[in-house]
């Protein structure tokens, strides 16, 4: 692993030499353990995900998710000098507006840990929906927004009872929240898009609430991207219009065409919200995309954005490039003007005339903070345990902030970084993050090959917990994950240098190694409801074990033809899905066709192929979709 | 020392103060003055199913898509193309907790929000089926009327339930209307009387026409006055439930039944085919007008277009059965009348030809309408 530590990193610093060297850690030789080892004991990475500053800028709080834990670094000494244990994978958090209180969304655990910030104590712990990311409060500091990824809503909480009043529908995985500057909208990005037919580009969703009346004042869609991360708002004189990261698949091209270019690239949206209509539903946002890849290098997993303190310039990071970049705002203000709005989502010339530098940062960098003096940006390096520190006024790498994780770097976690690591796809368009975010699914399907090669589209499909569910891929051809990944992958997806043996060895440990999420269907006591049992009766009365047997995660781990084949399909037989957290998943079947588990036997079980259904009444169906979604 | 005189003077006063207010309350407030929503002003369709209100927003469901009105024009009109599942809007709930919509159509269920249309269907989701004729929310449970029964969907789990002549004491399963109450929640069922559920327990309980009668009623006031129930709505002042249904209309306390038939009240026809219900006002919206009973004073007032004249008849019948009929210079928009709306003291009448606006005498420009809300 290579760690920066660049010889300018001291020019133009304020902070003495001296101060650096103790506080800044060094780069420190680190060896992956060998090749097929088997050792993956993961000692305990601290994998910080997010940070937010302080309003008085003296500390920068950071949340690890594997750590379970809040950091608190201290910016005049650049040293971690506090960590408090949270709830279970803490993904987001936000500072009141007083700086006195620090909430952090506990994801697994389904909470939001309330931290006196001067104790730096966990006070109290919030329920939330399920699966807590992005939150905010309000300006007044009274309200707590907070997106549940899996609950597809947002939890409106209110901090003087700790109550939640209401709960609001997102699109799907709601992600990050953002509070507009004047404190009217809390901005809600979604990783996953519409649920659209299997034959369309994927329309994903920014979602705008109103504090005043705590309701969905807008939705603003954002046609053919997908994996909005991060949103920021440009401040001051310049303000009016969002910066909201995003992953612009053509996924309805053959993927085969990779080295062609185009096939997955990475850029912002530029977004003015309609102005509030106070007396009505508001106008239409201007939405308009633009790339940051360049015309022979992609920078994947666009991610973590955040304005300079006079807007401009912006900083995006790219969480599988390894890469921060600086755009001058101003340029692209000019961009924007020069280029139609339909022309700018396909054009690859754009980063060069708007981005001014692109400063090599550590393993996935998922977020970025500017200090508010303006001087100095933080970004959270997830798969190093550091900070990068970047000089703003000269854009260039002060050094890298050590959080205190540990020094080696295991199989596994080289594995997760090669899991994030685009270089090995041409041209760097994609790492298998890009399409499996939070090691899940993009929720579309893709042409993964031409209709001569083999099968048409074919839905994305998770990868948690799927340890013991070979074969894979949908035709079920290949035996294991060394085969699913290894030379198959580079030939026909990455169309570029492959994994060599031993990061095909640790990336398959770490594939191997991503757990299934918490199941909120199942009662805490494990009972099931009424209508879930009814549906357990119907699940073994119609025999759907034979396919879909509980020992071996719902899955006889071969291929079964259920009637589902498309018109390009050259078989009908498909792998059989394994049900775990089936409700995590949609779309459904081989192609994705189905948005729903009701569509599976509504729509595409005309023959009673998929299951002898037909005699089925609606009570019974509904109870059999209730049982699925406990397993 | 007063004089005599004086003393009569003001015994006389003291009488009037006494009585005036008994007077006033047996004299309803009238709408005198109606303006109206067709096709010749913005409307997409002449009949409008629905209508609900939003503080200043007014929401209506017609044939041809939905539409919102706002500062007494239709301001925007929503259709199909605009992510509506079908044309016709047959029922409206708006959620006052997130400010979204729930739309029963004649293609599913839909949830408005933030601007676009999020569609339920039978075939993609637990909906029982796509003829949907009301929803209601409880909370954040909704309940949804459909042909095939009764859908409970649990916002937060995405559990949907069916309740229908399986599963619930309803000799059909086509379900007209949903009102939620205080810790029950009631289904019209048409030609199954109405049905509670009670929330806590989890149990139904049906109340029917006790005479089984189709074409006459034996039993006055001793039970639900039929069982082809097209309506219901509950009073959260009174504590009561009102049934419209296509021979009369029956309110219930938990106690007593209050059954009214046109040929023994002012009710303008027993062809029900709404009721809506708050303070001591009942609203019924029959074929052949808008009736309006105080049920504290027994007095009942129909509203109807005067076809010859164009003008509105205003019909008001006394608990001793006098009629006066009075004539405004407006009127609704026709004498078949679907729903009907609260806003603040106003109301807005989903009619066959129109969507009908009366203004109260109350009513001020620009003065809040749910300020102006009182219970009379």
């Amino acid at each position: 692993m290579k760690l920066h530590f660049p010889t300018h990193a001291l020019q133009g610093s304020l902070i003495p030499a001296c101060l650096l060297a103790a506080v800044l850690s060094l780069a420190l030789a680190s060896r992956a353990q060998e090749p097929g080892s088997g050792n993956t004991a993961s000692p305990n990475y601290l994998t910080p995900i997010a940070a937010e500053i302080s309003p008085d800028s003296t500390k920068l709080y950071v949340v690890c998710e594997d750590a379970d834990a809040v950091l608190a670094v201290d910016l005049r000494t650049q040293r971690v000098v506090k960590k408090l244990a949270v709830g279970h994978k803490p993904k987001g958090l936000a500072v009141s507006p007083d700086g006195k209180t620090l909430y952090v969304s506990n994801e697994w655990s389904d909470t939001v840990s309330v931290i006196d910030t001067a104790a730096f104590q966990v006070q109290k712990t919030l329920p939330t929906g399920w699966g807590p990311r992005g939150l905010t409060t309000d300006r007044a500091g009274k309200t707590l927004y907070v997106a549940n990824s899996i609950g597809n809503d947002v939890s409106v909480l209110d901090l003087t009872t700790g109550t939640e009043m209401k709960r609001l529908t997102a699109l799907r995985s709601p992600h990050y929240m953002q509070l507009s500057r004047d404190g009217r909208y809390v901005y809600v990005s979604n990783i996953l898009a519409h649920l659209e037919s299997a034959d369309e580009s994927p329309v994903s969703e920014l979602m705008a609430i109103d504090t005043r009346t705590q309701t969905v004042a807008q939705r603003v869609l954002l046609p053919e991207v997908l994996e909005l991360r991060h949103v920021a708002e440009a401040p001051g004189p310049q303000g009016g219009y969002l910066l909201v990261p995003f992953m612009r698949p053509k996924n309805l091209n053959p993927l085969i065409q990779v080295d062609n270019g185009w096939i997955l690239t990475h850029g912002l949206a530029v977004i003015r919200p309609a102005k509030a209509n106070p007396d009505g539903p508001s106008a239409h946002a201007q939405v308009t995309e633009v790339l940051l890849d360049d015309v022979d290098r992609y920078y994947a997993g666009a991610d973590g954005v955040a304005f300079t303190k006079d807007g401009r310039y912006a900083l995006i990071t790219h969480a599988e490039a390894a890469t921060l970049s600086v755009i001058d705002t101003k340029s692209l203000a000019q961009r924007l003007h020069s280029v139609s709005a339909a022309d700018l989502p396909n054009r690859l010339d754009t980063a060069r005339q708007i981005v001014v530098r692109r400063l090599p940062t550590q393993s996935n960098p998922t977020d970025v903070v500017v200090a508010p003096d303006g001087r100095t940006a933080y970004v959270v390096n997830r798969l190093d345990d550091s900070l990068t520190v970047v000089d703003i006024p000269q854009f260039q790498i002060r050094g890298r902030l050590d959080l205190g994780g540990p020094k080696e770097i295991t199989a596994l976690r080289q594995g997760e970084q090669l899991f994030h690591n685009a270089k090995f796809c041409f041209q760097g368009q994609f790492a298998c993050a890009t399409c499996h975010p939070d090691n899940h699914i993009d929720g579309v399907a893709w042409n993964l090959e031409t209709p001569q090669l083999g099968r048409d589209r074919v839905a994305n499909r998770t990868l948690r917990g799927i340890a013991e569910t070979a074969p894979f891929k949908w035709n079920g051809h290949n035996p294991d994950l060394q085969t699913q990944c290894g030379p198959r992958i580079a030939k026909f997806l990455f169309h570029s240098e492959g994994f060599n043996h031993e990061q095909l060895e640790n990336l398959v440990a770490f594939i191997k190694s991503i757990p299934l999420p918490p199941n909120r269907h199942v009662a805490t006591n494990g009972e099931l409801s009424a209508a879930q049992e009814r549906g357990r009766n119907i699940f073994f009365q119609k025999a759907c074990d034979n396919c879909h047997p509980p020992e071996t995660h719902y899955t006889a781990k071969k291929s079964f033809d259920v009637g589902t084949a498309a018109k390009y399909d050259t078989s009908g037989l498909f792998d059989i899905p394994q049900l775990d957290r089936i409700y995590e998943k949609p779309p459904y079947l081989h192609n994705g066709e189905a948005r729903t588990l009701e569509e599976i036997w509504t729509i595409y079980n005309p023959s009673d192929r998929h299951g002898f259904t037909s005699d089925m009444s609606k009570e019974q169906l509904n109870d059999l979709v209730e049982f699925l979604k406990t397993l | 020392m007063r004089s005599t005189t004086e003393i009569r003077w003001l015994l006389a006063i003291a009488a009037l103060l006494y009585f005036v207010p008994v007077v006033a309350a047996q004299t309803p407030m009238l709408y005198t003055k109606w303006e109206n929503f067709t096709p010749a002003n913005g409307m997409p369709d002449a009949k409008v199913f629905s209508v609900a209100v939003d503080s200043d927003r007014v929401w209506a469901g017609t044939e041809n898509g939905l539409v919102l009105i706002e500062k007494s024009k239709v301001s925007k009109v929503y259709t199909t193309a605009d992510g509506l599942p079908n044309r016709v809007v047959t029922g409206i709930a708006i959620d006052k907790k997130t400010g979204d919509l729930w739309l029963a159509t004649f293609g599913g269920l839909s949830q408005f929000t933030g601007g676009e249309f999020h569609n339920y269907s039978s075939m993609s989701s637990g909906l029982a089926n796509d003829i949907v004729y009301a929803v209601a929310i409880q909370d954040e449970i909704l309940w949804v009327a459909t042909t095939a029964g009764i859908n409970r969907f649990n916002l937060r789990t995405g559990e949907w339930s069916i309740f229908s002549e399986r599963t619930a004491p309803m000799h059909e399963p086509w379900s007209y209307g949903i009102a939620v109450g205080d810790g029950k929640v009631y289904v019209a069922v048409w030609g199954g009387g109405v049905l509670e559920y009670d929330i806590a327990g989890g149990y139904w309980k049906p109340y029917n026409d006790p005479d089984g009668e189709m074409e006459i009623v034996l039993f006055k006031n001793q039970g639900l006055i039929h069982d082809i129930v097209s309506g219901i709505s509950y009073n959260h002042d009174t504590k009561m439930f009102w049934a419209s249904t296509y021979f009369g209309m029956s309110g219930y306390d938990g106690h007593n039944w209050y059954n009214y038939l046109s040929t023994d009240s002012g009710l303008a026809s027993d062809f029900v085919n709404a009721t809506q219900t708050r303070g001591d006002d009942v609203w019924a919206c029959t074929d052949k007008g808008l009736s309006y009973l105080n049920f504290k004073t027994n007095t009942w007032v129909t509203y109807r277009p005067n076809k010859e004249t164009g003008k509105g008849e205003i019909v008001i019948t006394t608990p001793d059965k006098k009629i006066n009929k009075i004539e405004s210079p407006t009127s609704l928009a026709h004498n078949y009348i679907l729903n009907l709306a609260f806003q603040g003291n106003d109301i807005w009448v989903a009619t066959a030809a129109g969507l009908s606006h009366g203004i109260s005498q109350s009513h001020k420009e620009g003065t809040s309408n749910e300020q102006a809300r009182t219970s009379r």
